[in-house]
């Protein structure tokens, strides 16, 4: 169990400031790190691993500094966006290179443990020259896992992979996080993230935007009222009855059913089942309209 | 009319590598997701579709012309963005496209109309006068889709789109797509490897996978209801499903869900109601929809 901690982290190139004053601690379990892009989320991902250096500010892996640091590589592995694998190699020779420069007792086994658990044993005498993007992906994943590191940070892993491949990279993900591991994924692909991960850090323009999970985030922005879709089998009736409630702020009546807009979330969702009893009227569907990782991350963007 | 149609569509590599067996598959126009894992057929498909490559047999037809007799005419009235990044970095976005326009048999005068309309369309205004090469992964895209809409084709070959952009760029990207489809009447064949992408604007669904059909049909069919609620609690998830198994319900959990069969409109009752008996804050009550990626889960399964 590691914890990887920033504090008041910023970065600037020049006149530029890429990051800018972040503070967060990521604990075991999976992250997902999402941001527009130049939000600075790979100028992050760097420091962490110890890349660069902060130019305010401290990164450090259970108390001790990433930078200038080549011990955090024993618990620290990182799989970066740029791919930089040599295609005359097998990927059980490239996972051994990796394990060889970790210097560990037994390289040969390491490699052969790491490419189990990405499965890709039945591949791994092939060149990874012939590979596919997700296999090519898998080895380099493997590569940064041989060491058993307790920190694992990927950036944009789920690129340019296949519906299959990247179910496969996240049930990978999920169980390195189960099993205690911290991992932390940068990714566009938002509704992807919300499958493997409901705990998000948001940046904005170098800014932590928000953190924590993204259905508490948008409890949080009380600025916006909830929106549901409702349909019954008397959606008028109902919306009588909803308008009347104070934490209802706008009814709409459209052919396919209700639009409701709440301002308070738990008051509004105890009091529908409620009045719907009540009035005799059967709700067939409610379904919130922008409780979506989606609709959170472009609020958050907006603002 | 058909848009696309072919007829046991067979592509080998040197005899040795398939890459499409056997392919029967007609479709109508509209707006058409082609989906599949990486090698499974797709970029075969899409170049047999523009002429760039003879099937080793079988047949295929586009907007009603063969593309193998006569891909001159097929590539006049197709309109194609490739995947990968080929824009010249020092040309302006306005000459490129002016330029491609002119290749696709426009006169001077008209190819330079077309392209700042096609450019305006894609959303660029300004930047169009500055060299490529400065442009964002986004912008990039967009002249890229310019180019391929300059001759004003019947039918568009997309090829992912949405690659490399950010979730604001995406939304852009694929609105575009789907007003291109709806409001300017072109057909669109968009190749992706986002199902949740495809679903939102695609009518038409080919999937295909080592180069075999693997199901063709309207989206709507993919994703019809099912006989399962969905019910989300926002707290309180273990009691509901304790009261719900007391009333002889028969619970199943997913995540944060909680999957009750519907029998008949009764169960609605019943589940509103304990919700209301635990005042338990309701977030979701929900038929589940079939989705596109269970084409690809369920495969998964068969193959382990």
């Amino acid at each position: 169990m590691s914890t990887l901690s920033l504090t008041g982290v910023s970065r600037w190139y020049g006149n530029v400031v890429a990051v800018n004053d972040i503070s967060m601690a990521l604990g075991p379990g999976v992250t997902g790190l999402l941001g527009p892009n130049g939000a600075g989320k790979t100028t992050l991902l760097h420091m962490m691993a110890g890349f660069l250096a902060p130019s305010r500010g401290t990164v450090t892996l259970d108390d001790d500094p990433t930078w200038r640091n080549p011990d955090v590589y024993r618990r620290l592995g990182l799989v970066s966006e740029r791919e930089a694998v040599q295609g005359f190699l097998t990927a059980y020779e490239f996972v051994l290179a990796s394990a060889k420069l970790h210097r560990l007792p037994d390289p040969a086994a390491a490699a052969r443990r790491a490419i189990d658990l990405v499965e890709l044993e039945s591949a791994q005498d092939r060149r990874i020259g012939t590979y596919s993007k997700g296999m090519r992906q898998r080895a380099r994943v493997a590569a940064a896992l041989v060491h058993d590191p307790q920190v694992l940070l990927l950036d944009e892993p789920f690129n340019g992979m296949d519906p299959r491949q990247r179910l496969h990279m996240m049930q990978l993900l999920h169980t390195l996080g189960d099993a205690g591991r911290t991992i932390l994924f940068s990714s566009h692909i938002l509704e992807e993230v919300e499958q493997v991960s409901g705990t998000v850090q948001v940046m904005v323009a170098g800014r932590l935007a928000a953190s924590g999970d993204f259905r508490t985030i948008r409890r949080l922005m009380t600025n916006r009222p909830h929106v549901f879709a409702v349909r019954s089998t008397d959606d008028r009736a109902l919306a009588v009855a909803l308008i009347a409630e104070p934490s209802v702020s706008g009814v709409e009546l459209d052919p396919t059913g209700l639009t409701v807009r709440a301002g308070d979330y738990g008051a509004f969702t105890r009091a529908l089942p409620r009045i719907a009893l009540n009035k005799g009227i059967r709700v067939r569907q409610l379904v919130p309209s922008d409780e979506s990782l989606e609709s959170v991350f472009s609020y958050l963007v907006e603002a | 009319m058909t848009l696309i149609a072919t007829q046991s569509l067979t592509k080998t590599y040197g005899g040795r590598v398939t890459a499409l067996a056997d392919l029967t598959v007609a479709v109508e126009p509209g707006i058409i997701g082609l989906v599949g894992a990486n090698g499974a057929g797709k970029s075969t498909l899409i170049k047999i579709l523009l002429g760039l490559i003879a099937p080793t047999s079988g047949q295929v037809s586009v907007l009603g012309i063969d593309p193998t007799a006569d891909p001159a005419a097929v590539r006049s009235r197709v309109g194609y963005m490739p995947e990968h990044d080929c824009l010249p970095p020092d040309l302006s976005a306005a000459e490129l496209v002016t330029h491609l326009g002119r290749m696709s048999g426009l006169p001077r005068t008209a190819a330079r109309e077309r392209a700042s309309e096609a450019l305006r369309h894609v959303g660029l205004y300004e930047e169009r006068y500055r060299p490529v090469g400065g442009y964002s992964t986004g912008m990039k895209q967009r002249v890229k889709l310019a180019q391929a809409l300059v001759h004003d084709p019947d039918l568009l070959l997309l090829d992912e789109p949405t690659n490399g952009l950010d979730p604001a760029g995406r939304d852009a990207m694929l609105a575009l797509v789907h007003r291109i489809g709806t409001e300017f009447g072109i057909s669109v064949l968009v190749c992706s490897h986002l199902l949740g992408e495809v679903e939102r604007i695609c009518d038409t669904l080919i999937a295909i996978d080592g180069g075999r059909l693997l199901r063709a049909d309207n989206i709507s069919a993919m994703t019809t209801a099912t006989d399962v609620l969905a019910v989300e609690v926002s707290e309180g998830t273990e009691e509901l499903a304790a009261r719900l198994a007391e009333l002889k319900l028969p619970v199943a959990r997913d995540g944060r869900l909680l999957l009750v069969p519907l029998a008949d409109d009764g169960t609605y009752d019943l589940i509103l109601g304990a919700v209301a008996e635990l005042d338990l804050p309701l977030h979701r009550l929900d038929q589940r929809r079939h989705r596109v990626a269970e084409l690809f889960a369920t495969r998964e399964l068969t193959h382990a």
